[in-house]
């Protein structure tokens, strides 16, 4: 959506189009309007721009022509993967190209005994666990999204899920990558080794929400499946009830896979879709899910039950089978649907706090939501702070619309102001871009910038997301050593 | 700038001064971060370079550095700034000593898991974000890349920055405090680092597990990796190292575990090694937290202190970490010299030390880079004797990455105020 895209002639498009067919075949090359209409948002529909071209390259060769193509012709590009982001981060340029890598889909190689899947971006996450499952492994990051979500969208959104309080969220489970700089050069950062030596580039990669170049091959790291799983069902009359235990249980020592708390709003909407069984009545619900050696986690129970119950459960419940673990997760994974049911429009926040602030930034949001004149449902990742406060709206309504995203946008200033960040796994991209000032001065942004600019002196990949002010790379923040000159013990007698 | 007392006149230094293996003009103790900001906002105007360190127990790493006009310590800013237990978060100072950190979270029953070499010597929590190092409790926990939400640094050009933040979950922005991890002080001078901590565990035992071969030992290693079993610490040791470290005495090659959880969890998970191993391991010794302390001492120092011609770091593929004794024993490149050999087959690393001959140890140096690429992994040597120097660099290739890690060091200090030769060669 940058605002000073260079307009281009018919002509100049025509000769664009035939390069690209050279390149990548007539079939890859997507032109037609009515055809790019898919293109035009990710996840989050609110915004949206016509690219110009969508291409559906192959191969990181094909991807690396188009990428220097795009050089030559100083065309902004924007990677994407299944558009399920919901920042804006796949939001075309203006006049730009969109290189979607959902044909590079293959698993390139399984390797059990080093524990490592090598995957093309196009790849979905569900489907490293499949290919592995048969071998009492997984890939544990596992964004709700992840039937449908692709490993090149979570490498760039560096994305989480609900189990990653206890293993982490994608920068810990990526151990390389291949990818397309924004040159058009092909590199391979880190591989399948554990570790790496030098400059840590590829975390840097991870979560860069597309602004450092295209991704075209990563290896993954994959974790033995738990011996034993169980889930606790809990709920409470009060949601601080909840959050209190959370922090109890972890100052216990025990590190759950996940846990995961819903208001009361929330478990009415999934009451009245899904029927999971929870307590309409309930001030909140808390999920706790145990997994591990068997003998740990047998023995984590019931320390995780007593703890729920010093703080007030009124009803506590251990999953007696899979089944009942199914129901109890059903109604968690259904919460964001259940939201469209009882609300014509929904806006999805994604913020950070620390544990210790629960209480008080629930309170905030409510008293917002009052403020407001709008409902705010809360579901969100317990263990590890990240909120999902759905802000309910009619879009029949004027003005109501704007309303819920300045309410939305308030409730990351309260998640700032505790200590919290802005985005805790759905990326800035587009939509946060203007927040992202609360957390970070003009040095830190200018300091991101370098690193950009490290990897992008052009600014061509993705631009226009991320960076709230346009900047580039031909006036750093930093300056070249000055032309004084003096001897160092100066220093000293300046003191 | 910053008050005389920062700066002890020459020779009169105090006895924390390390072997820098250069000569600083001027020796800085700041005690706060505006004062390092100032330091260095004069110094990349003058083109006055600096040397920033801590507790100078990890000089031996990266390339030597040239001329410095200025070493910047850190010792004055040693202070727990942020603990907030329910969190499990903490923000210190990076001139705090390792264990004084692990002391202070510890009073809440809480641990920072990292355990570096030169723990109980000085360690300071600069020196570990900046190298990066770690120790047995990495097959766990991870390296400090693992654990480090948010940096408070300053920049070459004397800018002060926040970056990451203090919670566990945030995507806002790059992850640049994990681009200072292993750094080696090349990019930012790090003042504050925030840490995710984890809560101490209840109960802990060691095993030792002795074997007779190297097939033997492989075998069982593989089977514990694919085990329900989750150790904090997973060693293999070669022969001289399980005699060295008093671990099994005669066996060809020893195993050590060490697991942290509740009592009926880790004993249980004993159980299964036991059972697992039986066929292969020769001995099988368990100990307690007392008894397993010196030999863990030994395996998170190794390969420090030493007389050694140079140390190396491979990071392998897993299995490679594994095999990696038998490719040392079978190469006659390493025939005459002395080597031992550590390995951490959870992180896929290799601690390798060679003593002996000057010739002989560059065509082991020589030897190792070659293996390490062969198996598809990456090698860094350090503790190089003077007078092999020349011959065995820091850093074996970078590959395809060496352009963009330039890039990186040439936007945020093109002045190269901090010294970029400790990782990269002079063009």
């Amino acid at each position: 959506m940058d605002s000073q895209a260079v307009k281009r002639t018919d002509r100049w498009k025509s000769r664009i189009a035939s390069e690209l067919v050279g390149i990548l075949g007539a079939g890859a090359v997507i032109s037609a309007e009515d055809e790019l209409i898919a293109y035009e948002s990710d996840g989050l529909t609110g915004y949206r721009v016509t690219p110009l071209f969508v291409v559906l390259p192959s191969s990181a060769e094909e991807v690396s022509l188009v990428v220097k193509l795009c050089n030559r012709e100083k065309i902004p590009f924007v990677p994407r993967g299944a558009g399920t982001g919901l920042s804006g981060g796949a939001l075309p340029s203006r006049e730009g190209i969109v290189i979607s890598l959902s044909r590079m889909n293959r698993i390139l190689d399984v390797d059990i005994p080093n524990r490592v899947v090598v995957v093309e971006p196009g790849v979905v996450n569900i489907s490293v666990t499949d290919a592995v499952s048969a071998e009492g492994f997984y890939y544990a990051p596992d964004p709700s999204s992840q039937i449908v979500c692709t490993i090149g969208g979570n490498v760039a959104e560096n994305s989480g899920g609900v189990h990653c309080l206890k293993y982490g969220v994608t920068t810990n489970h990526v151990l390389g990558v291949e990818m397309v700089l924004p040159d058009g050069a092909v590199v391979t950062l880190g591989g399948p080794t554990p570790e790496s030596l030098g400059y840590d580039l590829l975390s840097l990669v991870v979560g860069s929400e597309g602004l450092l170049g295209i991704v075209t091959k990563v290896f993954l790291r994959i974790i033995k499946k738990p011996q034993m799983v169980k889930t606790l069902f809990a709920s409470f009359e009060r949601i601080e009830d909840a959050g209190a235990s959370v922090s109890a249980i972890i100052s216990s020592g025990v590190i759950p896979a996940g846990m995961e708390i819903m208001d009361n709003l929330s478990i009415n909407a999934v009451e009245t879709t899904v029927g999971a069984g929870y307590p309409r009545d309930a001030g909140a619900i808390l999920l706790v899910e145990l997994d591990g050696p068997g003998a740990e986690v047998s023995a984590q129970v019931p320390a995780v039950t007593g703890i729920l119950r010093e703080n007030g459960a009124i009803e506590i419940k251990l999953a007696a089978d899979e089944s009942e673990r199914q129901l109890f997760w059903k109604g968690r994974k259904s919460a964001f649907a259940a939201m469209g049911k009882i609300s014509p429009g929904y806006y999805v926040q994604d913020g950070v706090i620390p544990r210790s602030s629960l209480a008080r930034v629930l309170g905030e949001i409510g008293e917002l939501g009052r403020r407001y004149g709008l409902r705010v449902a809360n579901v969100f990742h317990a263990g590890d702070g990240n909120l999902h406060p759905l802000v309910l709206y009619d879009p029949e309504v004027e003005g109501e619309s704007e309303k819920a995203e300045e309410l939305s946008g308030e409730i990351l200033r309260v998640c700032v102001d505790v200590g919290g960040s802005i985005t805790g796994e759905h990326g800035v991209g587009f939509d946060k871009k203007r927040f992202l000032p609360l957390m970070f001065s003009e040095q830190e942004i200018d300091t991101m910038n370098l690193v950009r600019c490290a990897f992008d002196e052009e600014g061509l990949c993705n631009p226009g997301k991320v960076f709230p002010t346009p900047r580039t790379c031909v006036e750093p923040g930093m300056q070249k050593r000055g032309s004084e000159t003096a001897p160092a013990k100066e220093m000293g007698e300046l003191f | 700038m910053v008050s005389a007392s920062h700066v002890p006149v020459s020779g009169d230094t105090g006895s924390d001064v390390p072997e820098f293996g250069f000569s600083p003009e001027v020796i800085l103790y700041p005690e706060n971060i505006e004062e390092i900001s100032r330091v260095l906002g004069f110094a990349s105007q003058k083109g006055i370079r600096v040397f920033p360190f801590a507790g100078g127990t990890k000089l031996f790493l990266g390339n030597p550095v040239g001329a410095v006009g200025a070493a910047l310590s850190l010792k004055r800013l040693g202070r727990v700034l942020f603990h907030e237990p329910s969190d499990m978060v903490s923000t210190v100072e990076c001139g705090m000593e390792v264990r004084e950190f692990q002391n202070a979270v510890g009073r809440e029953n809480q641990l920072f898991p990292v355990d570096p070499p030169g723990l109980n010597s000085g360690a300071t929590v600069g020196g570990l974000l900046s190298t990066n190092l770690c120790g047995p409790m990495s097959t766990r926990y991870g390296t400090c890349r693992e654990l480090i939400l948010g940096v408070r640094a300053v920049r070459a050009d004397g800018e002060i920055i926040n970056l990451g933040g203090k919670v566990v979950k945030n995507v806002a922005g790059y992850d640049i405090p994990k681009l200072m991890a292993g750094s080696l002080g090349t990019l930012c001078v790090l003042v504050e680092a925030t840490f995710r901590l984890y809560p101490r565990q209840p109960f802990s035992r060691t095993l030792v597990l002795g074997f007779d071969s190297h097939v033997s030992c492989s075998r069982a290693a593989r089977a514990i990796l694919a085990a329900d079993v989750v150790p904090t610490c997973f060693e293999i040791l070669d022969e001289r190292l399980s005699l060295e470290f008093a671990a099994a005495p005669g066996a060809k090659r020893s195993v050590l575990l060490k697991f942290d959880s509740f009592e009926e969890a880790v004993i249980e998970q004993i159980k299964q090694v036991r059972e697992i191993t039986s066929g292969d391991s020769v001995s099988f010794i368990e100990m307690g937290d007392q008894d397993s302390r010196e030999l863990w001492d030994s395996a998170r120092e190794f390969p420090l202190p030493s007389g050694a011609s140079f140390s190396s770091k491979l990071t392998l593929p897993v299995t490679a970490s594994i095999e990696i004794f038998s490719d040392i024993e079978s190469n006659p490149a390493l025939s005459g010299v002395t080597v031992r050999c550590l390995s951490r087959p959870a992180r896929g690393v290799a601690l390798i030390s060679v003593s002996g001959g000057g010739e002989e140890a560059v065509r082991a140096a020589h030897s190792l880079e070659n293996l390490a690429d062969s198996l598809g992994g990456r090698i860094m040597f350090s503790g190089v004797r003077d007078e092999l120097r020349e011959r065995i660099k820091a850093w074996g290739d970078f590959g395809e990455a060496l352009f963009l890690m330039k890039n990186i060091k040439r936007r945020f200090d093109p002045g190269n105020i901090l010294p970029g030769e400790k990782i990269f060669d002079a063009d």
